[in-house]
C-alpha cells in the first residue's frame, strides 16, 4: 500500500532505531539478560512452552507446594521426549514423593520471580518506592490495577473502589517526584504525573456483547466518579481496551462522558487504538471526529497498541465461521500501526499520540516521522510494558524521548491471567522481541513491514 | 440460493454461521424481521396431509413473554386424519424410496437454501413461539440448516459405501434401504433444528414422514415442512399433523408407522416404546424407536479450577434459554476446598442476570415455555425443606411466565431439585469430598445426557473421562451447544437410546440393510 519510496525517513528510521538497540550497561540491564535467555530456551519448544503457561496459569490455584508439583507432573507427561533433558530431571523430581515438594516450592519461586519482572507490587503503596524510581531513571509510568473478573456487582464496585484510591495515592506519591519537563508537559499544556489505567469490563458484571447498553448503564456511575477524583488529583485516566466483545460498549460510552459538560475542563484522559483490528482507521476516524467536535481543556491521549488479544479474537471468530475482526498477517498489522502512527501525529495537538509498542522498527518509525512533521521531542509519547520494554524504555530515556512504562500492580492471583498473555507475547513465534533474542539481525528488524 | 450440495454433492460441510450479534447492524436487522413477523401474526398452521389442506383451527400458540400475543392458530389432525396421512405416506414412499439418493441428498440441500434466506424470520419466530432469546433462537435455525445440510452429506456416503469382502466366483453387496413410513414427535425447545434434524434424517435415506410438531411450536413445524417442500419433496413424502400428545400417540401406534423418532421427556418416551414394541394384529413389521429423552446434567468443579472461567461457563450452561435444554446444567458438585467461594461468587453472579422478554437483547433469561412448566419448577423449590438455602434473581412484573433463575445449596439428596429434571432455571451446588467422590454420585444417576468437568489438571481431565457414563463430556466450558458434525449428541441409560444426533451413524437407523450374495460361477468359470 504504501510503495513510494521515502529515504529521508528510511534514513532516520535506521539512525533512531540502531541508537535504540544499543542495550544499556546499568545493573538493571544487566540483569536481564539471563532472565531473557530464560524466557527464550522456553519459548524454542512448544510443548514446553505449552507446559509453563499452564503451570503459570494454575500456581495461585495450587493448595501447596505438592499439589504444584502434581500439577506441574501432568503438565511435563504431556511434553515427551521433546523438552530434552532438563524437561526428564524436572519431570522425575516432580514424581518421585520425596522430592515433590522441594520441586513445587522451586517452581513456585521461580514462579513468583518471573511474575514480580513483570508487576510492580501488590499494592500501589507497595509498588511507590519502585514507581519512583522508574520516574527518577527518566520514565514515566501508567499503573494498571489487575484484578480477577468481575462477575459480581460487588466485585465491580471493589475495582471501582481501588482505582479510586489509587488516583489519590499516586498523585500523592508523585508530588514527591523530582521535576522532569520532558515526563511533565508537551505543546498541547501539562501532563499529569499521576496516570492510571482502567479497565471498564472490571467495573461492571454486564458486559454483554449484544447488549452494550447494560454495561454503560452500569459503568457509567464508577467511571463518572474515577474521572471526578482524577480531576481533582489532577491525574490522568486513560481507559483500556480489551476485545471485540466489550469494545462497542467502552469506546461509545467513554466517548460519551468524555463530553459532559462536568468533564470538559478535566481530567486528562484517554483510550486504545488496537491496529490489528481491520477496522481500526475508521475508528481513528471517529475519534478525530469526536475530538474535532468536542472542546475539551486538555486533548484525548490515543494509545496505539497493536493488540493483545490477537489469539482469542481469531479462534473466536473461526469458531463461529466469522470473518475474523483482526488481520491474519503480522505484517498487515505492523503496516497498520504505522498508518494510524503518521495520522495521530498529524492530528497533534488535537489528539496526543501514545505509540505504545516492543517493535523497534514502529517506535523508530514513530519518532522519524513525527521529526519530519516537525513535531517537538516532547510532543509524541512512546510506551511500553513493565517487564518486556525495559530496555527500550531505558534506551528511549537516554536518547531523550518520552516514554511511558505501563505498570500492573496487584497479587499474583489476579495477576495471573496478565502473566500468562505476556509471556504467550513473549514467546510467540512472530514476536519482535523472540526474533531479537535470537538474534536475527537489526537491519531486517528495522525494515518496512 | 444455490446450495453447496447442488453444485457439488462431495463439499464438505461446513456449520452456518450464527449471526454476529455483537455488531449492531446484525441486531438491527433482526429487530426489523420481528417487526415484519409481527405484522403476519397470528400463523395459520393447518393439517396438511399430501395436496389436502384443512385450516380449522382448534388450538393457538401463544409467546411466552406476552401470552396476549397469538402467535399461530393451529388445526389439531383427528386420529382419521393421522391414519390417512400415514397411508398417503406410505403410497407416496415407494416412488420417494426408488429415487437416487442424490436426489434425495439435493432436496435437503435446497431446503437448506430456503431456511438460510428466511434466516431472520425464522429467528424470529422461534423468539416469538418458544421465546428463544435471539442468539439461541438464531443458532436453533443455523443448527437446523446444518442437520439438512450435514444429513443430505451422509446419505450420499451411505449409499456409496460398500464395505463388503469379496471372494473369487462370488459378489457381495451391502445396500441400504429405507424403512418406510417415519413418525417425527418433536420438541417445542429447538423447533426449528430438531424437527428438521429427526425429518431430515428420514425424508433423506428415502423414508415418507409425518410430523408432529409440538403443541407449543406449531408455526416452527410448518416452517420446516414449508422449506423441505418448496426443496423438492413431494407433498405426499412428508405430511404436518399439529396437535397434542393423541396425535403423537396414534401416530406410535399405527401399524403402518414404521420408525418413530422422538426427542422430549422421559416419561413420554418410554410410553413410546412399551407401545412401539408389541405389534398390533396384521403389522409385519417391529417398530424401531429412536428417543432423545433428558438428563439431570452434572458439572464436576476440582479445586484447580479458575472460577473466573467456571462462573460464566454455569451461568450460561443452568440459565441460558431459562435452563429449557436437555443438555443443560442442573447440579454443580464442586470440591469442597472452593465450594465456599464458589456459591458466594455464583450467588453475586445470578443476581447480575435480567429476566425479561425474550425479544430484547438485554435479557439473558426469558420465561419458561408455559404455565405448567413454571409450575412444576416452582412446586419443585416449594417442597425443599428449611435446610435448603435459595438465592433467587428478580422477575419483571407483566404477563410472561417467569421464572427466576435459582441457586440452591443444602438441597437434600433425595429432594426433587437434586433428583428430577426440572427443566427450568434451577442449579444445586453440591460440596463434595474431591472428583472421585463426584464422579460416584455421577455414576448413580439413572440419566446420562451430558457431563461438565473444570479441572487445569490434565490427568483429572483423562481420569474423569474415562468412567464418566455420559453421552457428551464439557471440559473446562459450557455444558451445551452441541453443533452437528462437531459435538454428535446424545445421551446413554436412561437418556435415551439410538445414535447420536449429527453424527455419522444416525442415519443408520432410518435404513434396512440388505445383503446381496450372488455365486458368479457357471460350470466351474467365472462369467465376469
Amino acid at each position: 500500500m504504501e510503495v513510494q519510496a521515502e529515504p529521508e525517513l528510511d534514513a532516520d528510521i535506521a539512525e533512531i532505531g540502531r541508537s535504540l538497540a544499543r542495550r544499556g550497561h546499568s545493573a538493571a540491564a544487566l540483569k536481564r539478560v539471563p532472565q531473557e535467555r530464560g524466557l527464550n530456551l522456553v519459548g524454542r519448544d512448544p510443548k514446553v512452552r505449552a507446559a509453563l503457561l499452564q503451570l503459570v496459569d494454575v500456581a495461585p490455584a495450587c493448595e501447596n507446594a505438592a499439589d504444584l508439583a502434581g500439577h506441574l507432573n501432568s503438565y511435563l507427561g504431556q511434553v515427551g521426549d521433546s523438552g530434552g533433558r532438563p524437561v526428564a530431571i524436572a519431570a522425575g523430581a516432580a514424581r518421585v514423593p520425596g522430592t515433590r515438594a522441594l520441586t513445587g516450592q522451586a517452581a513456585r519461586v521461580a514462579i513468583n520471580r518471573m511474575a514480580h519482572r513483570f508487576i510492580v507490587g501488590a499494592t500501589p503503596e507497595q509498588a511507590a518506592g519502585e514507581l519512583r524510581l522508574m520516574w527518577s531513571h527518566g520514565n514515566a509510568i501508567s499503573v494498571d490495577l489487575l484484578g480477577e473478573a468481575t462477575l459480581t456487582e460487588a466485585e465491580g464496585a471493589a475495582y471501582a473502589d481501588r482505582c479510586d484510591r489509587a488516583l489519590s495515592t499516586l498523585a500523592l506519591d508523585a508530588r514527591g517526584w523530582r521535576a522532569n519537563p520532558l515526563l511533565e508537559s508537551d505543546a498541547a499544556g501539562p501532563l499529569p504525573r499521576a496516570n492510571l489505567s482502567v479497565k471498564v469490563t472490571a467495573l461492571t458484571p454486564l458486559v454483554r456483547p449484544q447488549a452494550p447498553g447494560r454495561g454503560q448503564r452500569d459503568a457509567a456511575e464508577h467511571l463518572r466518579r474515577l474521572l471526578r477524583t482524577a480531576a481533582e488529583a489532577g491525574a490522568h485516566l486513560h481507559v483500556d481496551m480489551e476485545s471485540m466483545d466489550s469494545r462497542e460498549m467502552v469506546f461509545e460510552m467513554l466517548l460519551s462522558i468524555l463530553a459532559e459538560d462536568e468533564f470538559r475542563s478535566g481530567p486528562s484522559a484517554g483510550l486504545v487504538l488496537q491496529a490489528y483490528l481491520r477496522d481500526s482507521e475508521e475508528m481513528l476516524d471517529e475519534i478525530i471526529g469526536w475530538a474535532s467536535r468536542t472542546e475539551r481543556a486538555s486533548p484525548l491521549t490515543v494509545r496505539l497498541v497493536k493488540g493483545a488479544y490477537w489469539d482469542q479474537e481469531h479462534i473466536e471468530a473461526i469458531q463461529h465461521g466469522w470473518v475474523p475482526p483482526v488481520w491474519s498477517e503480522k505484517a498487515d498489522s505492523d503496516r497498520c500501526f504505522e498508518r494510524i502512527t503518521r495520522r495521530l501525529i498529524d492530528a497533534f495537538p488535537l489528539v496526543r499520540p501514545a505509540i505504545a509498542s516492543h517493535n523497534l522498527r514502529s517506535l523508530a518509525h514513530a519518532i522519524a516521522y513525527s521529526r519530519h512533521r516537525l513535531l517537538g521531542i516532547g510532543d509524541l509519547e512512546l510506551q511500553v510494558l513493565r517487564g518486556l520494554g525495559d530496555d527500550l524504555a531505558e534506551a528511549l530515556a537516554r536518547d531523550g524521548y518520552r516514554a511511558r512504562v505501563y505498570s500492573p500492580v496487584g497479587d499474583l492471583v489476579s495477576g495471573m491471567a496478565y502473566l500468562v498473555r505476556r509471556l504467550l507475547e513473549n514467546t510467540s513465534n512472530d514476536s519482535f522481541l523472540a526474533d531479537r533474542a535470537a538474534g536475527a539481525d537489526l537491519d531486517s528488524l528495522l525494515a518496512s513491514p | 440460493m444455490t446450495s453447496a450440495v447442488l453444485d457439488d454433492p462431495m463439499t464438505q460441510f461446513t456449520n452456518e454461521p450464527v449471526r454476529e450479534l455483537r455488531r449492531a447492524p446484525e441486531r438491527a436487522r433482526l429487530e426489523e424481521a420481528l417487526a415484519e413477523l409481527d405484522r403476519r401474526l397470528p400463523i395459520a398452521v393447518p393439517v396438511t396431509i399430501g395436496a389436502r389442506v384443512r385450516d380449522e383451527p382448534s388450538f393457538d400458540s401463544v409467546d411466552p413473554s406476552d401470552p396476549g400475543r397469538i402467535v399461530a392458530r393451529a388445526t389439531a389432525a383427528t386420529s382419521r386424519e393421522v391414519e390417512g396421512a400415514v397411508r398417503v405416506a406410505a403410497e407416496a414412499q415407494r416412488e420417494w424410496g426408488a429415487r437416487p439418493a442424490i436426489e434425495r441428498a439435493r432436496a435437503m440441500s435446497r431446503a437448506a437454501g430456503e431456511l438460510r434466506e428466511r434466516r431472520a424470520e425464522l429467528a424470529a419466530l422461534a423468539v416469538r413461539e418458544c421465546a428463544k432469546p435471539w442468539s439461541q433462537a438464531d443458532a436453533d435455525v443455523c443448527e437446523a440448516i446444518d442437520f439438512l445440510e450435514f444429513y443430505a452429506r451422509g446419505a450420499l456416503a451411505l449409499d456409496a459405501a460398500s464395505p463388503l469382502i469379496q471372494m473369487p466366483g462370488e459378489r457381495n453387496t451391502l445396500r441400504h434401504r429405507a424403512r418406510g413410513v417415519a413418525a417425527v414427535i418433536a420438541p417445542w425447545n429447538f423447533p426449528l433444528a430438531i424437527l428438521a434434524g429427526m425429518t431430515a434424517a428420514a425424508l433423506v435415506t428415502g423414508n415418507a414422514v409425518c410430523v408432529k410438531p409440538a403443541e407449543q411450536s406449531p408455526a416452527c413445524g410448518l416452517a420446516v415442512v414449508e422449506a423441505l417442500r418448496q426443496g423438492g419433496v413431494p407433498d405426499g413424502v412428508i405430511a404436518l399433523l399439529p396437535g397434542d400428545g393423541a396425535v403423537g400417540g396414534a401416530l406410535v401406534e399405527d401399524p403402518a408407522v414404521h420408525t418413530i423418532a422422538f426427542t422430549g421427556s422421559g416419561a413420554v418416551g418410554l410410553e413410546i416404546l412399551r407401545k412401539a414394541a408389541s405389534p398390533a394384529a396384521g403389522q409385519r413389521h417391529l417398530k424401531r424407536v429412536i428417543a432423545e429423552m433428558g438428563g439431570k446434567n452434572c458439572v464436576i468443579v476440582d479445586a484447580d479450577a479458575d472460577l473466573d472461567e467456571v462462573i460464566p461457563a454455569l451461568l450460561d450452561s443452568a440459565f441460558a434459554f431459562a435452563g429449557q435444554k436437555c443438555s443443560a446444567a442442573s447440579r454443580t458438585l464442586v470440591h469442597e476446598r472452593i465450594a465456599d467461594e464458589l456459591l458466594d461468587r455464583m450467588r453475586g453472579a445470578l443476581h447480575t442476570l435480567r429476566v425479561g422478554p425474550a425479544e430484547d437483547f438485554e435479557t439473558d433469561v426469558p420465561p419458561v415455555i408455559d404455565p405448567d412448566a413454571r409450575a412444576r419448577i416452582e412446586s419443585a423449590l416449594a417442597d425443599l425443606g428449611p435446610g435448603s438455602e435459595i438465592e433467587r434473581a428478580a422477575v419483571p412484573a407483566g404477563p410472561g411466565y417467569w421464572v427466576a433463575p435459582t441457586i440452591v445449596a443444602g438441597a437434600p439428596a433425595d429432594s426433587g431439585v437434586v433428583t428430577s429434571e426440572l427443566f427450568g432455571p434451577v442449579l444445586t451446588i453440591e460440596p463434595v469430598a474431591g472428583v472421585d467422590a463426584a464422579c460416584e454420585i455421577v455414576d448413580g444417576l439413572g440419566q446420562a445426557l451430558t457431563g461438565g468437568l473444570f479441572s487445569r489438571d490434565p490427568a483429572t481431565i483423562e481420569r474423569v473421562a474415562a468412567r464418566t457414563p455420559v453421552g457428551n463430556f464439557y471440559v473446562n466450558r459450557a455444558t451445551t451447544g452441541a453443533m452437528p458434525g462437531r459435538q454428535p449428541f446424545g445421551g446413554n441409560r436412561l437418556s435415551g437410546m439410538g445414535f447420536k444426533a449429527g453424527g455419522d451413524e444416525y442415519l443408520l437407523q432410518f435404513v434396512d440393510a440388505l445383503v446381496i450374495t450372488e455365486n458368479t460361477v457357471r460350470h466351474g468359470l467365472p462369467i465376469e
